[in-house]
């Protein structure tokens, strides 16, 4: 009797540590995801992006044979950034509407799943909702897309903009000292390597080359790599969000927490 | 009474080894059954991970060795490798051609095929059908003549601007090379008559000084002391002089050293810039040619048929022979993208050879297109097991997603090293 009142006692205490408030939360659900290599293989999106192509290859082109009269560096990198925006009109142009019906298609089935974010296929490994059908379905559809009335539910997967982070001055400027950095290098190396004679003094070159580069990104890049993360995950920790991803895997949803990353930077 | 208490037993201890077990609670508030796995972490601990390193060095070292600009060659090693580039180019031309030639015939056979397959169920037999397959044959002939006639004269010509354009370039690469040459040779001149000069100056100034020191050495009676100040003094004009010379020279060795590289670069530009003008208008040349070509061969239609075929045959023969022009325009398109690739690869080596930076050519550049192929499929499929491996984890222990290549965490549950035991634990 003692005996059975023990064990009783024990699954009782048990059952209440695992029932404890706090100790147990709904697990994360509402996230899709979407496979956008799928996407870009429909007819619609193949015939954009040969057109478009078409179009670069016409470009270059033109380009090239502009480039060659050109008389200084500078006309060259006017020249360049002349047929970069064309480029970029043209993109615009013939990938632009079929971009935002994508996008205006996935809100509408995020929507439907009530769904707080949709990330690209590629993050997700186990787990999660795909809405790639669904998303290629309303997409094809011949009717119009009625944007969703509501914004996404807030997530706890927040997200922020590398590219945004790379425009912070320290940052910037770190990155193009290590670029700077490595075409010097690149000569220097290129030049011992093409006077190597044997195999084993290229790989001693090649070997000299990569230690050269990583101590100097250790040097300049890795504080700034680890400054950013710890500030993110300490931005996270503040909104109670779980995992921080990058801008460019999201499709859908999120809490963007760029600003507050670049604050706790200091800009 | 006796199963409860089993029952009970049982619960009893399951929790406990679910708490002993045991690892994360996976539904706490802060996991709600997120995981995510670092999976460039995962992969360095792959067994095929030394492998994807060797193919990383092997593009490396050879994207480093095509990084900077080459080691200047002398002219003997310009023209045996001019001339070597020159009979590859010569060969791809010949290969092209008569793969086309090739492709020609067998599309005309096949056309007349059709064409007699075409008659010979429209009912048309004896000598409507001979006229008209001798039509087809006379056409295909004809068109043969005229093609075999036109690619040869269309290679004649391909050759004759491909030499041109050589001898433009590698003539336009010597003036550029000797024009630099000269102006360094003037700028060296124009120093040493500097150095020269301040040599000269510095004796002048320092005559007056330098001969009342040696008139006063002369005087014999003059005592050894004052003698040795005024050798001293002497020695120190002397090297005071000599080391202005010497700063001049060393700083003027600093301003060529500078002038040569400016040199270098600025020819090296000039060189790409016209040996890429003198191309483009070859192949402009080339193409303008090519397209007369195709227009007269696109000239040479079928022959008339016959007037005793009647008009539904007569269009049916025409669409037979529209289509088999059609398939043969568009597979030799190929064909002549083949010969343009390796024409533009050749062109680049044979600007490197002349100084321009166009990264890895021929060989190496196939080498690197390879061993990039190579490593892209390594890394997908050491990615793929990771990823299978990854989610049979979070299956077993409950999670309900699992993300990769994160920012950053502040909750949610790292797998990575549970991953790696599990990779590395398959190879042992």
């Amino acid at each position: 009797m003692k005996y059975r009142s023990a064990l009783f006692a024990a699954a009782a205490i048990l059952l209440g540590i695992a029932l404890a408030p706090g100790a147990i939360a709904a697990d994360l659900t509402d996230v899709g995801y979407v496979d956008q290599a799928d996407l870009a293989n429909l007819p619609v999106f193949v015939n954009a992006n040969g057109a478009l192509a078409a179009d670069k290859a016409r470009l270059d082109a033109q380009f090239n044979g502009m480039v060659k009269r050109a008389r200084s560096d500078a006309q060259r990198q006017q020249l360049a950034m002349q047929f970069q925006q064309q480029y970029t009109d043209r993109q615009r142009e013939i990938v632009g509407p079929l971009f935002q019906r994508a996008q205006l298609a996935i809100a509408a089935v995020a929507a439907t799943r009530n769904l707080s974010i949709v990330v690209d296929k590629r993050i997700v490994i186990y787990g999660g909702q795909d809405v790639t059908k669904d998303v290629e379905a309303v997409f094809s559809s011949s009717q119009a897309i009625v944007p969703p009335s509501a914004t996404p539910p807030p997530s706890p997967i927040g997200f922020v903009d590398q590219t945004a982070l790379d425009g912070i001055p320290k940052v910037q400027s770190a990155n193009n000292a290590m670029q700077q950095f490595e075409t010097t290098q690149r000569q220097i190396f290129s030049a011992k390597m093409a006077q190597a004679r044997s195999d084993s003094d290229k790989r001693q070159i090649l070997s000299d080359y990569n230690k050269t580069v990583t101590d100097k990104q250790n040097q300049l890049l890795k504080p700034l790599v680890d400054q950013t993360r710890s500030a993110t995950a300490d931005v996270a920790r503040k909104k109670s969000l779980i995992l921080v991803v990058d801008r460019a895997d999201v499709i859908y949803g999120g809490t963007d927490i760029t600003t507050d990353v670049q604050n706790a930077l200091g800009k | 009474m006796r199963s409860a208490s089993s029952a009970l037993a049982l619960l009893g201890i399951s929790a406990i080894l679910s708490l002993a077990g045991c690892g994360p609670n996976v539904h706490s508030a802060s996991v709600r059954g997120t995981g995510y796995v670092r999976l460039d972490e995962v992969v360095k601990h792959h067994p095929l991970y030394a492998q994807l390193s060797q193919l990383d060095d092997a593009i490396a070292a050879i994207d480093l060795r095509y990084a900077g600009p080459q080691v200047p060659l002398g002219a003997k090693q310009m023209a045996a490798q001019t001339a070597e580039l020159n009979r590859e180019l010569r060969a791809a031309q010949i290969r092209a051609n008569k793969v086309l030639a090739q492709k020609q015939h067998d599309y005309e056979v096949r056309e007349n095929q059709a064409v007699q397959s075409a008659l010979a169920a429209a009912g048309v037999h004896g000598e409507g059908a001979l006229a008209a397959a001798q039509m087809s044959n006379q056409s295909a002939q004809q068109a043969q003549q005229a093609a075999q006639a036109a690619n040869s004269d269309y290679m004649a010509y391909q050759q004759n601007v491909v030499a041109q354009d050589n001898a433009a370039s590698s003539s336009v690469a010597r003036q550029l090379q000797a024009q630099a040459e000269q102006k360094y040779r003037a700028k060296a001149e124009q120093l040493q008559q500097g150095e020269t000069d301040l040599s000269l100056r510095l004796t002048q100034q320092d005559a007056t000084q330098r001969l009342a020191i040696k008139m006063r050495l002369s005087n014999l009676a003059m005592d050894p002391a004052a003698r040795k100040q005024a050798e001293s003094q002497l020695a120190d004009i002397n090297a005071k002089e000599a080391g202005e010379v010497a700063a001049q020279r060393n700083a003027d060795a600093e301003t060529l050293r500078a002038y040569r590289a400016q040199l270098d670069k600025e020819t090296g530009a000039s060189i790409r810039s016209q040996v890429g003008s003198i191309q483009s208008q070859t192949t402009a040349k080339l193409s303008e040619h090519r397209n007369e070509v195709t227009a007269q061969l696109r000239g040479i239609g079928p022959a008339a048929p016959p007037p005793n075929l009647s008009p539904n045959v007569q269009a049916q023969i025409a669409k037979i022979h529209r289509q088999f022009v059609g398939q043969f325009q568009a597979d030799a398109k190929k064909t002549i993208q083949e010969y343009n690739e390796t024409k533009s690869d050749l062109d680049q080596q044979f600007a490197a050879l002349h100084g321009a930076d166009v990264g890895a050519t021929g060989a190496a550049g196939k080498e690197l297109v390879s061993l990039r192929k190579r490593r892209g499929d390594l890394y997908a499929q050491i990615v793929g097991q990771v990823q299978r491996d990854a989610a049979h984890i979070a299956q077993d222990r409950g999670f309900s997603i699992v993300f990769v290549n994160i920012d950053a965490a502040a909750g949610g549950y790292d797998l990575t090293n549970q991953v790696i035991k599990d990779v590395e634990s398959q190879h042992e």
